[in-house]
């Protein structure tokens, strides 16, 4: 199990990595989906292995538990995540509605940012 | 009610007022600024009593240390959390002044106040994960608020600040992740005791390299700070100071908390990293300023370089480097926001704030010459304004410490601050081309400058008093590195709570 997880969380951040670096806003979108979700699966495989341990429900003391803690981040962080993406989406139509484009090349083609107007 | 959830309790209640308040009007913003002024006073009594009594903790729902999230105010935090009260109170009359009611946004004070409740928790908090949740209320605020009030042109420039956030953001969680892992605790008390243990761990290095790539993108460090200089001149300039006062800063001071307080503190080769880094960072921010044309973007990136300054004290990780760091961060989040206000009125009298069509202020608007000029030497370092001393303490501690390569780094982006600045003075200030003209008509630059004048005083008065600063900066930086006192401080509440639970 640790094997299989270790090699999906590196191909996760391996494909964000990639997406995140391209020309287009809308990869690098989704790059960051990919990204977060890479992250909070990294974040579960911190719990350890959960071979031999019962669901943390208190009161069954006989079996040792999985450690919810590392569960109870990602909630948090799934929720993050979510109004970040929801905002991030909203801030690229915008975009799109202004320069009619997303694409980072043609965005910041003629700008000269050391001098404004 | 407890002192130390004060900082964290107001600015949120103001915010959900002012959000159901509605429309701006005369009472609204009397609320905001009334609400301002009290966190300021919260802030001072949680300065004095700290400065007093040591930490204050409060565990939150009363839960025990380990388990629950703690709250704890030391001295750096309450002088932290006192400078962004200070700041944003600054920040919102200043917007007064800028705008009657009818044309201000009407989400820009509610999201000032979340804002800077998020800056408080990350002051405050004594936990890994709330501080990434800390984080999260901040960046979320600011990312709202860059793009409020910025116009078609200036709106992309949001999207690189964004993204690298979310990409430091990312890191964080892996980071709470991996310290959960290796310590079992999320807790800055129990992981500086566990780590304490285990320091030869190469784990321990691995993640504190993590903290600094994920704290250092935060406070604008080289090579992670091009995101800073293109994405804050979009702001409205009341904005701009406090983003430029406060935000880096916050990374500034978790940087000082997690090296101080929560690893061990024989991480030799981190710490030199740090102050390396922290040399190219004052050297590349103060070209980056040499090379632009506008005020805004020249005080963008002299925030960059004075974060190098700051760094390179905590680099350099000693008592007195700390201090002196602490004295820094006081003395330049005063100087910069109001540096940015200055400019803001400077662009409002010349109605542009392109150097190459600025000029005749110093002939119209002495008063604001004399301000800029006193901001502009202590920003330099020329004694005895605020910022010669804050240099001076940092520059003798690299000298004592044999550090020759990185002194005679700072000394030389001092001296080009020094240039940059007289850039701007000599544009806007001293040419007197006859087409330039002056705006004195507009009577709102008078309010504005009523604003600046009282944060010039303060930092003059920082300058003069510097002693007396810099014994509280010392006393801060001794509570900040010792984590023993630390944990003490944390545990006694938790068993004393446990002794009285029924």
């Amino acid at each position: 199990m640790q094997l299989e997880t270790a090699l999906l969380i590196g191909v996760l951040f391996g494909g964000a990595t990639w997406l995140v670096l391209q020309h287009s806003f809308v990869k690098i979108l989704y790059g960051f989906i990919v990204l977060s979700n890479a992250a909070n699966l990294f974040l579960l495989s911190m719990s350890g292995p959960p071979d031999g341990r019962a669901e943390p429900i208190a009161g069954r003391a006989d079996t040792p538990l999985v450690d919810p803690l590392p569960q109870a981040l990602i909630l948090t962080a799934i929720v993050i995540g979510f109004g970040v993406t929801a905002y991030l989406v909203l801030l690229l139509y915008r975009l799109f509605l202004d320069q009619k484009t997303t694409n980072a090349a043609e965005l910041f083609a003629e700008q000269d940012t050391s001098e404004r107007t | 009610m407890h002192l130390v959830i004060l900082p964290l309790l107001l600015p949120l209640l103001t915010a959900v007022t002012l959000l159901f308040w509605g429309r701006p009007s005369p009472g609204r913003r009397a609320l905001a600024a009334v609400s301002a002024a009290g966190q300021l006073a919260v802030a001072g009594v949680l300065l004095w009593r700290t400065y007093a009594d040591g930490p204050l903790v409060l565990p939150v729902g009363n839960w025990s240390a380990a388990f629950g999230i703690v709250l704890v105010a030391d001295l750096l935090a309450a002088v932290m959390v006192g400078l962004s009260s200070f700041t944003a109170l600054a920040a919102v009359l200043y917007g007064f002044a800028e705008f009657r009611p009818a044309v201000e946004h009407p989400l820009r004070l509610t999201l000032i106040q979340l804002l800077v409740a998020g800056i408080n928790l990350a002051f405050l908090t004594g936990d890994l994960f709330n501080l990434f949740v800390a984080f999260e209320v901040m960046l979320i605020a600011s990312y709202a608020l860059l793009t409020l009030e910025a116009d078609d042109w200036d709106v992309k420039q949001a999207f690189p600040y964004l993204a690298v956030n979310l990409v430091g953001s990312t890191l964080f969680l892996c980071a709470a992740g991996f310290a959960y892992r290796l310590f079992g605790t999320l807790n800055f008390a129990e992981l500086a005791r566990r780590a304490a243990a285990q320091s030869e761990d190469p784990r321990v290095t691995a993640l504190a390299l993590l903290l600094l790539v994920v704290f250092g993108l935060k406070a604008g460090l080289f090579p992670l700070y091009y995101w800073l200089p293109n994405s804050y001149p979009i702001l409205p300039a009341p904005l701009a100071a406090l983003y430029s006062g406060m935000l880096t800063k916050v990374g500034v001071y978790v940087l000082l908390r997690v090296f101080g307080t929560v690893l061990p503190h024989d991480l030799r080769g981190v710490h030199t990293l740090l102050a390396w880094l922290a040399g190219a960072t004052m050297i590349f921010g103060v070209l980056g300023a040499l090379s632009r044309n506008f005020i805004r973007g020249i005080l963008s990136y002299h925030i960059l370089s004075q974060i190098g300054f700051m760094v390179l004290a905590i680099g350099f990780f000693t008592d007195f480097a700390f201090a002196a760091c602490i004295f820094y961060i006081i003395h330049h989040i005063i100087v910069k926001s109001s540096l940015f206000l200055i400019g803001g009125t400077a662009a409002l009298l010349n109605r542009t704030d392109n150097l190459d069509r600025m000029g005749n202020l110093w002939r119209h608007a002495p008063g604001l010459g004399v301000l800029f000029l006193l901001q502009a030497l202590s920003l330099a370092g020329l004694p005895p304004l605020s910022g010669f001393w804050g240099k001076y303490a940092i520059l003798v501690e690299g000298l004592r410490l044999g550090e020759y390569g990185l002194v005679a780094l700072a000394l030389v982006a001092s001296l080009l601050t020094l240039v940059s600045m007289l850039k701007i003075w000599n544009a806007a200030f001293w040419s007197g081309a006859e087409e330039r003209e002056v705006r004195l008509g507009d009577r709102r630059w008078v309010g504005m400058n009523r604003v600046t004048t009282g944060m010039v005083l303060v930092s003059l008065a920082i300058g003069l008093g510097a002693e007396g600063v810099f014994r509280v900066a010392q006393r801060a930086a001794t509570q900040a590195r010792d984590p023993a006192a630390y944990i003490r401080a944390v545990h006694a509440v938790a068993t004393k709570d446990t002794a009285e639970r029924p």
